[in-house]
């Protein structure tokens, strides 16, 4: 095996310029693959996470068939039992009951139909960058009482100012007429326009007593360590959560639309990984295809020599890899630290791409995340590429006959 | 309506009674598969005029217990109110007498604005059209049903199905009419069907369908007692299909036909009034 390698790498060097440019080549697919991929996912996960901070978190524990209806008819009881069972499940960073009904809200002559929100001002921060949006007065506070915060497009609507009063009219749980007068405490500004303008945040605990609901909710959003985390906290809190009647979901089934945006993403990036692999695949193949027809002869020598087609088959075979381990090593060295730097980092962006984000919530800026998925997944790639590029041209190399090489210049 | 036209709604009929006795959709099987062929010369929006007329005139004074099962409720909830109907003004007002947190509350419709009036905090908000089918007070009926937005006449095409000889009633027989609303008309329904006793006009059950031709609710009209020369059911209850375990009855103590009602009742000063 020695003599081999010490052959392979010879015949590295014999052609300098013509290795070198197939290493850069090698060098250039290994870059670009590393950084593709961790574009793809600092960009995805940063979708994510803006959109599962605007509202739904990771993993949504609610009552069973709330996500169809969503009605004060499906609940789940918020005890100190249930609100102990989620703080004790690994990988829950924060967690915000919410309650969340239709209301109409008036003042004057005018009345609009809004989305109301009972939130916990204590946990809602935990989840949600709700309070963040606040631009006039503050947020619900703690301890506060018959506080309302609503949206920008909203408050002009009504023409409400900070401090005004607002009457909340809507139907209870109980079925009665429910009604009581807010005081403006807050005017955030939502990204969203629907929500903007139909959108009112009240405390959680005057949203039970406005609607006669006791301890219930309608949701709880649990935000998770990271978005790859959802699916165990989800299983262990359905186990937890065994015999009621709670649906607990993770955050790619509650936004399939970003889902399938992440999709159509990945497929686009690697269809274009593809044919970068390919077309490096072929200059591979070219490279070492040229160096076993001009030793032609070489090979014919060694064999009359006694050496074995094997032996030859592995010369040629070492040499790829050595090219392709080169390449590999180059460029994995040249993109780790530079996609590390992207990922401290974040690009803005601008136009078209800002668009699309911003429709879902996001920042637009693009984010680049290295999960050790990446690498590894490269170096396979680039050593399956090596293997079969190099089997062809050591095939041919390793059946030859000594008397026809010799024969031939 | 010319007649020409309604010799084609006639025509029309007969073709769907024959289509519907083919195909055994379930639609047709519960609710038109046994009907008798009209009788010629009966027009489907005359008999949908005169059920109108048994259960409102010009201005029509009712006093009402509704009664509201759930299955969120432990007991029964009960509301009782006055409502005061101007047909002609397009008009309405209603007075909620009990239960004692809800007395005082009060709705006042004048075409197209719905205000709604809350005792304890002392306001008034006008209720935007986009809620006219929303519950009112917690019910299975809809606002529209109790202020009557919409009109059984005017918003809606008519057309006789046949005569159902055992509409639920004993003895009573009723055309079935089906209502299809127009284009513009303020409802939700894909169609209507009317059972209106053949005889008084009384309208004995309604069944309400979405535009996919599922069966959303039914009101039945039972208590039919003659007031003021009048067949008038005094028991409505509404069931709705979707939902298990709900149902609402609304019980009439005291029924007032051809009133004539004071100015004042209908101002937004007379909500505050108690």
């Amino acid at each position: 095996m020695f003599l081999e390698f010490r052959l392979a790498w010879r015949n590295v060097w014999r052609n300098p310029r013509r290795s070198g440019l197939t290493i850069a080549a090698t060098v250039f697919a290994v870059v670009l693959i590393v950084l593709s991929v961790g574009m793809a996912a600092g960009v995805h996960e940063k979708m994510i996470e803006d959109a599962v901070r605007l509202r739904s978190g990771h993993v949504l524990v609610a009552g069973e068939g709330y996500l169809d209806h969503r009605t004060l008819e499906q609940f789940v009881r918020f005890d100190a039992e249930l609100e102990q069972r989620i703080r004790d499940t690994p990988g829950v960073r924060g967690y915000a009951p919410r309650v969340m009904s239709f209301a109409l809200l008036s003042k004057g002559q005018t009345t609009s139909s809004v989305a109301l929100f009972g939130i916990d001002p204590r946990l809602e921060g935990s989840v949600s960058t709700l309070s963040g949006r606040v631009n006039a007065g503050s947020f619900i506070e703690a301890g506060g009482h018959r506080q309302i915060v609503i949206g920008e497009r909203l408050a002009a609507k009504l023409s409400a100012r900070i401090g005004d009063s607002l009457l909340l009219y809507s139907v209870a749980y109980s079925l009665e007429t429910a009604y009581e007068l807010f005081s403006v405490a807050g005017v955030m500004r939502l990204s969203d326009a629907t929500l903007d303008g139909g959108l009112a945040v009240i405390s959680l605990t005057d949203a039970q007593e406005f609607f006669v609901y006791g301890d219930r909710v309608s949701e709880v959003a649990i935000l998770t360590d990271d978005a790859d985390r959802a699916e165990a906290v989800r299983s262990a809190l359905t186990d937890a959560l065994h015999g009621t009647s709670v649906e607990v979901s993770t955050w790619d089934e509650l936004m399939p639309e970003l889902v399938e945006v992440i999709l159509v993403d990945d497929a686009g990036m690697y269809l274009m990984v593809v044919i970068v692999v390919i077309v490096v695949g072929f200059g591979i193949l070219n490279t070492i295809l040229m160096a076993v027809l001009e030793r032609r002869r070489e090979f014919g020598v060694v064999l009359a020599l006694g050496l074995r087609p094997a032996a030859i088959f592995r010369v040629v075979y070492l040499e790829s890899i050595l090219l392709a381990q080169v390449g590999l090593a180059l460029g994995l060295a040249i993109s780790l630290p530079l996609l590390l730097y992207l990922q401290a980092t974040p690009i803005p962006v601008a136009d078209e791409m800002a668009g699309v984000m911003e429709l879902f919530g996001a920042e637009p800026v693009l984010t680049f995340k290295l999960k050790p998925l990446n690498p590894i997944g490269s170096t396979l790639t680039v050593i399956a590429l090596a293997v079969i590029a190099a089997f062809y041209p050591a095939v041919k190399a390793s059946r030859g006959r000594p008397v026809d090489a010799l024969r031939s210049v | 309506m010319p007649s020409n036209r309604s010799f084609a709604v006639v025509g029309t009929c007969g073709l769907l009674l024959v289509v519907s006795l083919l195909v055994d959709s379930p639609l047709r099987a519960d609710s038109v598969s046994e009907l008798e062929p009209a009788p010629e010369g009966v027009d489907a929006r005359a008999v949908a005029l005169r059920a109108e007329n048994v259960l409102r005139s010009d201005q029509t004074f009712m006093e009402a217990e509704m009664i509201i099962k759930s299955p969120r409720l432990t007991a029964p909830r009960r509301v009782a109110f006055q409502s005061w109907d101007d047909r002609a003004e397009k008009r309405s007002f209603i007075r909620i007498l009990e239960p004692p947190k809800d007395a005082g509350a009060a709705f006042l419709k004048l075409h197209p604005n719905l205000w709604s009036y809350v005792p304890r905090v002392e306001r008034t908000l006008r209720i935007p059209p986009s809620m006219m089918l929303q519950p009112w007070m917690g019910s299975d009926f809809t606002n529209d049903d109790l202020v009557n937005e919409s009109s059984d006449i005017d918003d809606y095409d008519h057309a006789l199905l046949g005569v159902d000889s055992h509409p639920g009633v004993e003895g009573l027989r009723a055309y079935v009419v089906e209502y299809v609303p127009h284009e513009e008309a303020p409802v939700v329904w894909g169609k209507i069907l009317g059972w209106i006793e053949t005889e008084h006009g009384t309208p004995l059950r309604q069944e309400f369908y979405d535009e996919d031709g599922e069966k959303i609710r039914t009101i039945h009209f039972d208590d039919i007692r003659v007031t003021g020369g009048r067949h008038v059911p005094h028991v409505w209850t509404v069931t709705p299909h979707e939902k298990e375990g709900h149902a609402t009855t609304i019980r009439i103590r005291e029924f007032r036909f051809d009133a004539d009602f004071d100015e004042q009742i209908f101002t937004t000063r007379n909500l505050k009034q108690r």
